[in-house]
């Protein structure tokens, strides 16, 4: 049983898996990618990222990769992390569930627009 | 700097969040920082860094804690204490946050009310230094007395009132003892008849408190002889009657103030080109500090060079003079001492094992408040042709007094040595010791440095 916690899924750690998505990533380029996938409205600060990646780690949402260099950023092996199966499946979720509370609120007419 | 400051925040992460993740955690303020220059972007930064500390430094102890309570399984040994923890689950984050705050509240209390306090710890010091039996030197110059009454006079509530009696009978203890002990017979005869005229004339008839009656007696005994070591003191608090030895208490006491001032050596560093610094201000009792000064003198003992900040340095024990000095020589070396005659201890224990700085150049610096000991160090170094002094010329207090108990109030330091010098010329007695290189004691230390770099670069 992992100690970390991951039901509800925090915002953080499913922003980090959809960071994920396309690419393996390291530390800081989760944090930016994740700021621009929320209009920078989440910049996930040093403690809360690795915190949030090592709970995803232990529940085997994502993978540690390789450590290699980052060329843009210099000099500097930095660790990747890759999302597994289990994770795109969970990010696939709840991302379902979020599209459900989305259509209920338009039900309700809280929020307008044609789309989910 | 603001990244040795991260650096050191995330020692308040546990141990093994840190070791998983603290070098990438840096890594990652380091790309922020490079990234998101200028005022805001920086100031957004460490906003953003000061709430993800908040919030991830308690969930990470949580956690840890959730941990080290899984895995810790109650085992009833027979005989052997055992202690259940009733509260199974980890502390709530904001008990924790609590718990910070307060601990940090504590924290403060206890660094004001020490800095509140650090006036009594001098004299503390101070009172150790004289009370020490009769053989040992005390070293008190005339700013630290003054100093000293000051402190006395704003802390006391209660002023002690002397009339014309009081003052009379203090008076003719200090002749007794100027007659009787002071090195300089004749200075003492002029002093002891100043003081008997100054009374007779009534120049000390308004002075009615304790502490501005031995200022004005110290005062009227420097007007013949400008020796500092030669002072009359005054003390609210009764003065022991037989001061002889150490008591276990004014040993703790001057053992504490030691261990928090790190027995004064304020620095030791190694400087850009393998320069050795160390910045010592005061020569402490070896007995208390030897393993100090030791650890101090083996950090700088790889270095080219060595530099001795003694510009605030106002003396001490000669035994830690001998001690330190031992270092700067391949055989035993002779120091002279002025207040001490020659005996065995007035050889440096040289070779020091595994010390290799015995060949390599070094520099005192030097002030007017260099003083007393310090100049023991500077002289013979000087002399020697061991240590090029680097500064402005010293203090000049040579002499040495002996504490003499007067009454519960009163004492007085009286120099009773006067040691013969073998370098042929003046000791440091009131002139001071005239530097190798003449400057301002703050430009000392970079001039040091300059000359130590000449020096190793013409090797």
């Amino acid at each position: 049983m992992p100690k970390r916690k991951l039901d509800p899924l925090p915002s953080a750690a499913f922003q980090i898996l959809l960071s994920l998505v396309d690419d393996d990533l390291h530390g800081y380029a989760i944090m930016r990618q994740v700021a621009d996938q929320t209009d920078g409205r989440m910049r996930l600060g040093p403690g809360t990222l690795y915190s949030s990646i090592q709970t995803l780690l232990e529940a085997e949402l994502i993978d540690q990769v390789d450590s290699r260099e980052d060329t843009r950023l210099g000099p500097g092996r930095r660790r990747y992390y890759r999302i597994t199966s289990a994770g795109r499946k969970l990010a696939r979720s709840e991302a379902e569930r979020l599209a459900d509370l989305l259509r209920v609120a338009r039900a309700k007419k809280i929020l307008r627009g044609r789309y989910v | 700097m603001s990244e040795k400051i991260y650096a050191w925040l995330l020692h308040l992460y546990p141990s093994q969040f840190r070791e998983a993740y603290g070098t990438e955690a840096l890594q990652l303020f380091r790309d922020r920082v490079r990234d998101e220059k200028g005022f805001f972007p920086c100031l957004r930064l460490w906003l953003d860094l000061i709430v993800d500390l908040a919030i991830s430094i308690p969930r990470e102890y949580g956690y840890a804690q959730a941990v080290s309570f899984g895995a810790s399984a109650p085992q009833r040994l027979n005989s052997v204490p055992v202690f259940y923890v009733l509260e199974v689950g980890p502390p709530r984050p904001g008990a924790m946050l609590f718990g910070s705050v307060l601990s940090c509240l504590a924290l403060a209390t206890f660094w004001l009310s020490l800095n509140h306090v650090g006036n009594y710890v001098g004299l503390g010091i101070a009172a150790t230094g004289r009370l020490q039996n009769d053989s040992k030197f005390f070293q008190l110059d005339a700013s630290q007395t003054d100093r000293q009454t000051a402190i006395r006079a704003t802390n006391d509530t209660e002023v002690f009132k002397m009339d014309a009696v009081e003052r009379r009978r203090v008076i003719d203890a200090a002749v007794v003892i100027l007659r009787k002990y002071y090195v300089e017979r004749e200075n003492a005869q002029k002093m002891a008849d100043a003081l008997l005229a100054h009374e007779k004339r009534g120049d000390d008839d308004n002075v009615t408190a304790g502490d501005a009656f031995a200022a004005l007696l110290t005062r009227q005994m420097r007007d013949l002889s400008p020796d500092r070591h030669l002072t009359l003191d005054y003390s609210q608090n009764p003065l022991p009657e037989h001061p002889a030895g150490q008591t276990p208490e004014a040993l703790a006491r001057y053992r504490s103030a030691m261990k928090q001032l790190n027995c004064t050596f304020e620095k030791v560093e190694i400087l850009p080109h393998n320069i050795g610094y160390l910045k010592l201000n005061s020569f402490p009792d070896p007995s208390v500090c030897q393993s100090t000064a030791k650890a101090a003198m083996a950090s700088l003992n790889r270095a080219d060079a060595i530099i001795f900040d003694l510009r605030d340095n106002r003396g001490g024990e000669p035994a830690m003079v001998m001690l330190i000095a031992a270092y700067l020589f391949d055989h035993p070396e002779y120091m002279y001492n002025p207040r001490e005659n020659t005996t065995e201890r007035s050889w440096t224990r040289s070779p020091v094992p595994g010390n290799s700085l015995a060949d390599k150049p070094a520099y005192i610096l030097t002030s007017r408040s260099t003083f007393s000991a310090a100049e023991h160090f500077s002289y013979d170094l000087k002399m020697l042709k061991r240590a090029t002094l680097v500064g402005e010329t010293t203090g000049g207090g040579a002499h040495s007094g002996v504490w003499h108990r007067i009454d519960d109030h009163f004492g007085m330091g009286i120099p009773e040595t006067k040691a013969i010098n073998p370098f042929a010329t003046n000791d440091w007695a009131e002139i001071g010791i005239e530097p190798d290189v003449k400057v301002r004691a703050p430009d000392a230390l970079v001039t040091a440095e300059k000359l130590a770099q000449d020096k190793l670069r013409k090797k």
